[in-house]
């Protein structure tokens, strides 16, 4: 992949770019604020831009605001934003895009799922945070998804991180044909359409969890 | 002093000589005119009032030279001294010059100049007529008063026949230029006002005590059948009144006290001969009753005086008021109702003001409070003020004891009142002293209350700061060590025991990121920055209890919010902890310039809001932003907080 990111403090930038290179990918740029960003996104229009929510001068949704600019400017480039937190509003309305990431700094150190998520984000698919994807499903949605069984909202939970079925049979140490079953009995009873691709499915997921949020 | 002389002709022709009491009031007349008279001529050399005084002082003191000359040369040792006849003379014959400079001064008080050149003829054929007076009374034919009978004048004597038609013709003129001063001074009084008009009053005053005094000195005539002490008393002040009136008016000192002067005269007058006819009246009755030639009598009546005396002084203080001084008068009824009202009540301190300018007729009038605190003046509603001053605006300050209360800031008119001024802010004292502490009070109540807010919002904006370091500091810090390990980890072999502990230290690692996480949550939510509704869900999110959120989209000022947020997170952890609910329902919305948090739980209710709980704490914060918190929790219906915090619109 070809990758830029936008962090200010120079050693976590540092350890990005280590950690992106040590993958065998290549670091096109390594900026430290989100206009920078725009600028090296605009000139080499990479794979993947990684960019901290809050970047000077103000430290509150730059990173946000890029995304979004980057989204519309530049669809092709998938968009990976790291967070210190995880209640950054608009994040997840910009998961349902595709080729957007929302994750915590810290899974920066969970290697291997880490680069997974970028890699998925860079070909235009989606990663959403466990937390995020936690509390999404507790609450009032906790209600509706009594229907599904421990299992079930486990793979709903994955699905919903922007896992494809593969990951999640990894993660789970099931097969991917047991994936698929739980995939199929919770679309159908959560009255969800099936679909073939990954990205669709999570819009699908992540739409009727918000849904459920906003009824809150 | 026409007054008086007139009482020393008329006591010398009934008597010997003259008794002490008319030697002491000549002494003091004449004492009082020439010192007066020195006083206004050494200050204002230009004003011929003072002259004039000073010349009726040395005219009354040759009188009484001449008296005791003539006294000692022509009945004591007959022959002994030369010229006895000429002071006999001078003595019997030179009083119309006392007439005349009193008769000037009328004419020409304050200013020492005519009241317009109309009356310059006047004053012409006025001074003439007294001239033509004095010498026709020196050359008339005319036997001397009776100690002097048989003295003949030194200079030639012309018949009566011959000088009767113009000594009576002068005589009338020189009487009709008398009355003509007491029409100017009424007509200077008619048309001017402010210091002018006062100094007239004061001459008008000082005359007036003058019939004052011949009734008193007729009274006592007529009573005891001589002049005796009260004659006296009453010569010495009708004859120093005109000096010390005049010396006052021309001096401007103490000028403004003359309401006040004329107010206080007609109450003890009134209130003397109130007390003269009771006294008279009850020990005419108890004589009568009980026989004469008791002392029992005297005594009632004396008991009967005092017991009135307290009740009918102010009983006349009214009527005189109420007749002299309507607006005296009128103020202080004001004040009276103002006062009864604030008792009852009905009216609030702070409208002292307003009352004062009522009751003193100036609709400008300020009532600015004195804060010793601040060394500041503030009106009734605590903004600071300048006393405006100079221009036309007086200040004049209101006291208790040694103590500045406040300034009442008034027309320049109102200064020419002191009686009025002073009576109706003294009658106001107890309320201006209400009001001002009112506002005192409601000032540091008010400071307090800021730099309560003040410490709040900064103990906020400390959170987020706190909050800032936590995560965009030792949190990406963490990270940045974290991957580095996981740089080192890379290098060595997957299987090695390094690897291995360096794996296990950085899963540490992110459980200390965690944590870290959490205290930051803590301390002051992220996403409190991305709005009060985030917020709220997230909290909501991270409960363990069914939480529903209904909150604004509104934004507020970070501090409202952040109170908001931290009521909503204590109510979710009292329900959790304590209140056995299951499901919990968060609102946020704007009422009419307040932001509004629910915490409603379907638990068992029966909380007790009390000290030491979390919300104790949170509701203190609320307060201090000026916003309010109930805890609603019957037995067994579960459990509503509910916030209420201004947020300005």
């Amino acid at each position: 992949m070809r990758i830029v990111i936008a962090e200010d403090q120079a050693l976590l930038r540092e350890g990005l770019r280590r950690l992106f290179e040590d993958a065998g990918h290549e670091l096109i740029a390594a900026v430290e604020n989100a206009d920078r960003l725009r600028a090296a996104v605009s000139e080499h229009e990479p794979d993947l831009a990684v960019v901290d929510v809050r970047t000077p001068p103000t430290f509150t949704d730059e990173g946000i605001r890029a995304a979004r600019w980057i989204r519309e400017a530049h669809p092709r480039v998938g968009v990976l934003v790291l967070s210190q937190h995880v209640e950054a509003a608009g994040a997840v309305g910009l998961v349902s895009h595709g080729g957007f990431g929302y994750l915590l700094k810290d899974r920066v150190l969970d290697v291997a799922d880490f680069l997974e998520a970028a890699e998925r984000v860079a070909k235009g698919g989606s990663a959403l945070d466990p937390q995020v994807v936690a509390s999404l499903v507790g609450g009032e949605s906790a209600d509706a998804l009594a229907v599904l069984t421990g299992r079930e909202r486990e793979v709903l939970s994955l699905m919903a991180e922007g896992l494809t079925n593969n990951a999640i049979a990894r993660r789970l140490v099931l097969t991917e044909r047991t994936v698929e079953g739980h995939v199929r009995s919770v679309l159908m009873k959560l009255d969800l359409p099936a679909s073939d691709g990954a990205h669709r499915r999570v819009l699908a997921v992540i739409a009727y969890l918000r849904a459920g949020e906003l009824k809150r | 002093m026409a007054g008086g002389g007139a009482c020393t002709l008329d006591v010398l022709a009934g008597s010997d000589g003259p008794g002490v009491w008319m030697t002491v009031g000549g002494v003091v007349a004449t004492l009082a005119s020439t010192a007066v008279g020195l006083l206004l001529t050494t200050r204002r050399r230009e004003n011929p009032i003072g002259w004039l005084l000073l010349a009726n002082g040395l005219v009354l003191a040759a009188m009484g030279v001449a008296e005791g000359y003539a006294a000692y040369a022509v009945l004591a040792e007959p022959g002994a001294l030369p010229g006895g006849s000429w002071a006999v003379l001078f003595n019997e014959r030179a009083w119309p010059l006392l007439f005349a400079s009193v008769t000037a001064i009328a004419w020409l008080f304050p200013d020492g100049r005519l009241p317009s050149r109309r009356w310059r003829p006047y004053a012409r054929i006025g001074a003439a007529s007294f001239a033509i007076l004095v010498v026709l009374l020196f050359l008339m034919a005319e036997r001397f008063s009776e100690r002097f009978a048989h003295v003949r004048s030194p200079l030639p004597e012309v018949s009566e026949a011959a000088v009767g038609m113009p000594f009576a013709l002068s005589g009338l003129v020189a009487l009709a230029s008398l009355v003509g001063g007491a029409l100017a001074v009424r007509s200077r009084l008619r048309r001017t006002s402010g210091v002018e008009r006062l100094q007239l009053k004061w001459l008008a005053y000082a005359a007036a005590l003058i019939p004052a005094a011949v009734v008193t000195c007729l009274i006592e005539v007529a009573i005891a059948g001589d002049d005796g002490p009260a004659t006296g008393i009453a010569l010495v002040v009708a004859l120093t009144a005109i000096p010390v009136g005049v010396g006052v008016a021309v001096m401007r000192y103490r000028l403004y006290e003359i309401d006040r002067l004329i107010n206080r005269t007609l109450v003890y007058v009134g209130l003397s001969v109130g007390l003269a006819i009771a006294f008279a009246g009850v020990s005419l009755a108890v004589g009568v009753a009980i026989g004469s030639g008791s002392t029992l009598p005297t005594a009632v009546a004396t008991l009967a005086v005092a017991l009135l005396f307290g009740p009918l002084r102010a009983r006349v203080q009214l009527l005189v008021d109420r007749r002299f001084n309507r607006a005296r008068y009128e103020g202080l009824r004001t004040v009276e109702r103002y006062l009864e009202d604030l008792r009852a009540g009905r009216a609030a301190p702070e409208a002292t003001g307003d009352m004062l300018a009522r009751a003193l007729g100036d609709p400008r009038l300020e009532l600015l409070f004195w804060l010793p605190a601040g060394e500041l003046h503030v009106d009734a509603t605590g903004r600071v003020v300048d006393p405006p001053s100079g221009g036309d605006r007086v200040r004049t300050p209101v006291r208790r004891g040694p103590f500045p209360l406040a300034t009442v800031v008034h027309d320049p008119a109102l200064a020419e009142r002191p009686d009025l001024l002073d009576s109706v802010i003294e009658a106001a004292g107890l309320a201006i002293e209400i009001a001002r502490l009112r506002v005192e009070v409601r000032r540091q109540l008010a400071e307090v209350e800021e730099s309560r807010a003040r410490i709040v919002t900064a103990g906020y904006e400390e959170r987020r700061r706190l909050e800032r370091d936590l995560h965009d500091g030792a949190q990406q810090r963490l990270v940045s060590i974290g991957l580095a390990l996981r740089h080192l980890q890379g290098q060595l072999p997957a299987a090695s025991a390094e690897a291995g502990a360096i794996d296990a230290t950085v899963s540490e690692l992110s459980r200390a990121i965690e944590e870290l996480r959490e205290l930051a949550r803590g301390v002051r939510p992220a996403g409190l920055d991305d709005g009060l509704g985030p917020a709220l869900r997230g909290l909501a999110s991270r409960s363990r209890l069914r939480a529903s959120v209904e909150a604004t989209d509104d934004r507020f000022e970070d501090r409202v919010e952040t109170a908001a947020y931290f009521v909503a997170s204590e109510a979710l952890a009292n329900a959790a902890k304590h209140a056995s609910a299951s499901t919990v329902a968060v609102s946020a919305a704007r009422e009419t310039g307040s932001l509004v948090v629910s915490v409603r739980d379907d638990g068992i209710g029966g909380a007790v809001p009390g000290l030491g709980s979390g919300l104790a704490g949170i509701t203190d914060r609320i307060a201090a932003l000026g916003g309010s918190v109930t805890v609603t929790s019957p037995e067994g219906e579960g459990t509503v907080v509910r916030a209420e915090l201004p947020c300005g619109s």
